[in-house]
């Protein structure tokens, strides 16, 4: 246990660089950014195609190419209780089976349109047993939404965010506010 | 070595010592050093330099780890802070956590404290209404507390004089219940608050009003501010973060600095004070004593006069700790009152709405402020079955909602053009006048101590039956008024918070005409030892339901000048 600590310190302190060997739980490693999660290099990938099919690229970056499950992540293990957390792993960890139960083939093999089909099942689902599906569906892209539209790039190149944002006008005309369609 | 001593007894004295660098202290400090007098600030905390020490402030949402949002971890640290609204991951490093400032509840009791230079001046609504002498003669009035030993005309000027060098926004209302004042420029009102206003005109014949909040920004005058390196607000919302600007006031922004620009003003930081000293041979206060908050070292500062402005409760707990063999439960407690009538504001009411009407409008920019009600029950007559009223904030907003179902491209292309203008959203949260109870006290507790051997505070406030009363009445009269308007999904809530977050504690060194009743005069001065001024929230002999903050500065300038005129 004291090695692993310390290695979780070391791991800390270079910015989740370093993967801790597990003890216990797989053939993998655990990312040790995130402390409170077990996080294999698959499932932080998993979760960023999840993002990516929530908010796809396009003309406009997508959720993965703003990296957004690193957000989700952060949020995740900082911000969510204990519970929530654990909804959360299950059901991350268990959505290749949830998919390819639903779907017949893991995720990351689906076209475009079963994906989203899935992801709308799995937020939808009234299935005692995919109650954590459903629960980590929902703070994906909760996270997925904030983190995109918080992100740096969102803030700066496509909506930008003024630090000073004008006297107060208190009755506009909807009408006469100009907005240009973005296209994602 | 005899010399020696001679000198450092020298160097640390002056010819005044202010407690507290916050509100209150800032401006006793302003106006001693701009006459002339020699003036040491003890801070308990750190030093915090306007916009230098600012970190956040110009930060934008992407740079905030959390959004903003504090870590579970660190609420479950500190629950009482994590529950004030301004807690937020971009203002955090101005709030004191719970472990390292331990106090105890009798009863809960939120305590929510800034300890650094400026204080709680950097975290503060901004919001400035003047009280009028249907405030001051409340206790008289309604047979509660004690007689304030002043008057609206005691203060008004000084209100004036604050007003001024701070820079309030509002507009001139003509209600006798909330005087008028020095204003720059209002912000304006929005469509469906001044619908609201003509609504209350028509139903309540001009016995209600809803009115523009006046707020601590500035709007004009702007050579004027200059000179304090202050500029106009630019309506950032960003307040809590420390403003680059100076558009509100802040001791860091304004009054600090103007001290220090005198060259009277010593400012020591990390210093948390002991005690008072007082001379039983002089039969006055002669000093402070304070420990390095790092040393932890005792060291002693003397001067002809003391300004104790540590913030309300604090300012109980050094007086309390000021013993000696004259007072042996504390500096001027010859009546055993000190620590006790502790009031605060009710805040734990409010209510929100819908308005499906105006809606081809909407608005656009940021405003520092937003509406307000001046109290409208028992104001010139007792008309309910409680004593006293409250005031209430009120505002109306437009949002722009986007469609949030689904995923895909089809999400991605809402969130990116949000078109779905909501219904107007209306709102009030009420300020509610707490009546000053002997049973509210704060006192020291008899075996534990923080870690620089200071005893810890003991809070015991808690609400009434009044203040359930009042709630009810509230929560039933906004109601009435928001059916009147025609608002519509009206949703009210009694969140039953503990006293303390509406983070107006007040009173335990009242004001009174009597040294039988009252620990101050009308000079803010201590009854049995007149050098020492009390002149923040501890002062409060009442509530009202006005936040209070402008009503301590004018206190804290008009003793200053008493001070000088009496010791200078």
């Amino acid at each position: 246990m004291k090695r692993r600590d310390a290695l979780r310190s070391l791991a800390l302190l270079t910015g989740g660089l370093v993967l801790v060997p597990s003890c216990d739980f797989s053939k993998e490693d655990i990312l040790a950014a995130y402390q409170n999660l077990q996080i294999t290099p698959t499932l932080k990938q998993l979760l960023a195609d999840i993002a990516d099919s929530i908010i796809p690229p396009g003309k406009i970056k997508g959720a993965s190419d703003l990296s957004v499950q690193d957000f989700i992540l952060v949020m995740v293990n900082d911000c969510v209780d204990e519970n929530g957390q654990q909804s959360f792993m299950n059901g991350l960890q268990g959505f290749e089976e949830f998919s390819k139960k639903t779907k017949g083939n893991t995720f990351s093999k689906l076209e475009t349109v079963q994906k989203e089909e899935l992801l709308l099942a799995g937020m939808t689902t009234d299935a005692e047993a995919e109650r954590d599906i459903r629960s980590f569906l929902g703070t994906t892209k909760r996270f997925t939404i904030q983190g995109f539209m918080l992100s740096e790039y969102i803030q700066t190149e496509v909506k930008p965010y003024s630090l000073i944002p004008g006297d107060y006008q208190g009755e506009v005309l909807i009408a006469d506010i100009k907005t240009d369609k973005i296209h994602g | 070595m005899a010399n020696f001593n001679i000198d450092a007894v020298k160097e640390r004295t002056f010819q005044a010592i202010v407690i507290g660098s916050g509100m209150s202290g800032s401006w006793a400090a302003k106006e001693l050093c701009e006459h002339g007098v020699k003036t040491l600030v003890i801070e308990r905390g750190r030093d915090v330099k306007h916009i230098k020490d600012y970190p956040t402030t110009n930060m934008l949402p992407y740079e905030f780890e959390h959004r903003g949002q504090i870590p579970l971890e660190v609420q479950k640290e500190n629950p009482i802070v994590s529950r004030c609204y301004a807690f937020r991951e971009d203002a955090a490093h101005f709030f004191v956590k719970d472990k390292e400032h331990p106090y105890v509840q009798e009863k809960p009791f939120d305590w929510i404290r800034g300890y650094q230079v400026g204080g709680k001046s950097l975290l503060w609504a901004r919001q400035v209404q003047r009280w009028s002498d249907f405030d001051f003669e409340g206790p008289a009035r309604d047979g509660f507390a004690v007689d304030w030993p002043i008057r609206y005309k005691d203060i008004a000027p000084w209100y004036s004089h604050v007003e001024k060098f701070a820079g309030v926004s509002g507009n001139k209302d003509g209600l006798p219940h909330l005087p008028d004042g020095e204003f720059l420029p209002g912000f304006p009102l929005n469509v469906v608050e001044r619908y609201f206003q003509d609504q209350l005109k028509a139903h309540y014949g001009g016995s209600r009003h809803m009115i523009l909040a006046r707020c601590a920004h500035i709007t004009g005058n702007l050579d004027y501010y200059a000179q304090q390196g202050r500029a106009k607000c630019q309506s950032r919302n960003l307040c809590q973060r420390g403003c680059p600007f100076g558009g509100y006031f802040s001791a860091n922004a304004s009054t600090l600095p103007w001290a220090e620009k005198t060259g009277n003003m010593t400012l020591r930081t990390n210093a948390v004070v002991h005690s008072i000293i007082y001379d039983e041979e002089k039969g006055k206060a002669t000093g402070v004593r304070i420990v390095d908050t790092q040393s932890k070292e005792m060291e002693e500062y003397f001067a002809d006069v003391i300004f104790v402005n540590g913030s309300a409760l604090n300012t109980n707990l050094i007086l309390l700790n000021s013993t000696s063999n004259r007072f042996p439960n504390g500096l001027g407690n010859d009546n055993g009152l000190l620590g006790k009538f502790v009031a605060f504001h009710n805040y734990r009411a409010g209510i929100s709405a819908e308005y499906h009407g105006h809606l081809e409008y909407t608005t656009q920019g940021g405003r520092p402020t937003s509406g307000y009600f001046p109290r409208f029950r028992n104001v010139f007559k007792q008309e309910t079955d409680f004593l006293r009223g409250y005031a209430a904030g009120f505002s109306a907003n437009r949002g722009v909602y986007p469609e949030q179902g689904g995923v895909g491209m089809h999400l991605k292309e809402n969130l990116l053009n949000p078109d779905q203008y909501g219904p107007w959203r209306v709102g009030s949260h009420m300020m509610g006048e707490t009546i000053p109870k002997e049973s509210n006290y704060v006192a020291l507790d008899p075996n534990q101590k923080d870690e620089w051997g200071i005893p810890l505070l003991r809070v015991n406030v808690d609400y009434d039956d009044n203040d359930e009363k009042m709630v009810k009445d509230y929560l039933e009269q906004m109601t009435e008024m928001f059916e009147k308007a025609g608002f519509t999904n009206i949703q009210t809530r009694d969140d039953r918070r503990a006293p303390g977050l509406d983070i107006h504690e007040m009173g335990g060194v009242r004001m009174g005409r009597d040294p039988k009743t009252s620990l101050l005069n009308a000079n803010h001065q201590l009854h049995a030892v007149p050098n020492v001024y009390v002149t923040d929230g501890a002062s409060m002999t009442s509530t009202a339901t006005q936040n209070p903050s402008l009503t301590y500065m004018a206190f804290a300038a008009r003793a200053a000048h008493h001070a000088m005129k009496t010791f200078g």
